[in-house]
């Protein structure tokens, strides 16, 4: 109850100009939600790795907004931001490569029917 | 002045937030990935407003030219099956979780992040692409190196992956 008073008390309510880190981090937060949604409730692995996009451009949000309305280095945020970019780059690449594998032995992309164990 | 970065900024949170819905929600992975792409075009708009010009146009270069185009090649190379790629009925239990497992880490950081969060100051500086490439190739100059090394490694390992192999009779 005290922190959800506090919470109603927050500076940050009062105007995005006096507070703006904390509206930065509202909408990485947000994709962050997005992108754990749509990993969990999608049923294709494209579908997956969208999600993980998603979550991916969240962190990289977050990271600039934390470098550059902060007294933290801002140059080192920027490229923080540019080092997930790539990768994120890499992340899929190998994706589309295991999505291929797994379509090609299973026909389909579905990682809930693809296993060979079950008996 | 101020309104109107309040304004681009709320508008750029809302692109936002449409993008991920549809990317999210769409039942055709294509429309899905045109939601992402809006997503992108969000973000890339939001890092113009923190001052930083170099990574919005890496964001768009990045992301919306290559990842995107790979995203677009994994939709095009599986068959879908039939009656769409996510057409089918989840179970309310799928979707609970889903909503559970979105809604919790997202919720707790907020909080974390609202009454434990640093003050901001207001107006972002502006960094030179100069400094940029210097802070690179000094105090980063490890991360520089070893992300060219993940970059190949995921190149060669797609390459091998995509091999066709022979199968013995």
């Amino acid at each position: 109850m005290n922190a959800l008073l506090d919470l109603y008390n927050h500076p940050a309510w009062t105007h995005p100009l006096q507070h703006p880190l904390a509206y930065y981090q509202a909408v990485a937060l947000l994709l962050l939600g997005l992108g754990l949604f749509g990993l969990i409730w999608r049923k294709s692995l494209v579908g997956m790795l969208v999600g993980v996009e998603l979550m991916l451009n969240g962190a990289g949000l977050s990271i600039v907004a934390g470098a550059q309305l902060t007294r933290a280095d801002a140059a080192m945020g920027q490229l923080a931001a540019l080092l997930v970019m790539g990768l994120a780059a890499a992340e899929a690449t190998l994706v589309l490569a295991i999505t291929l594998v797994v379509f090609r032995r299973f026909g389909h992309v579905e990682p809930d029917h693809a296993s060979e164990l079950r008996g | 002045m101020d309104r109107l970065a309040v304004a681009a900024f709320f508008g750029y949170a809302l692109t936002v937030l449409a993008g991920g819905l549809i990317a999210v929600l769409a039942s055709s992975l294509v429309r899905a990935l045109a939601g992402l792409i809006l997503t992108l075009f969000g973000v890339a708009g939001l890092y113009l407003l923190l001052s930083s010009p170099f990574l919005a146009f890496m964001q768009i270069l990045i992301y919306v030219g290559a990842v995107s185009v790979i995203i677009f090649f994994a939709i095009m190379l599986t068959r879908p099956p039939a009656g769409g790629e996510e057409g089918e009925r989840r179970s309310l239990g799928r979707t609970l979780l889903a909503l559970v497992g979105g809604l919790a880490p997202a919720l707790l950081l907020a909080l974390a992040c609202w009454r434990y969060g640093s003050a901001s100051n207001r107006v972002p500086p502006s960094v030179e692409v100069g400094r940029l490439g210097e802070v690179l190739l000094g105090p980063y100059v490890l991360a520089f190196e070893l992300i060219s090394l993940v970059l190949l490694v995921a190149m060669a390992g797609a390459v091998l992956l995509g091999f066709d192999r022979r199968r013995e009779p």
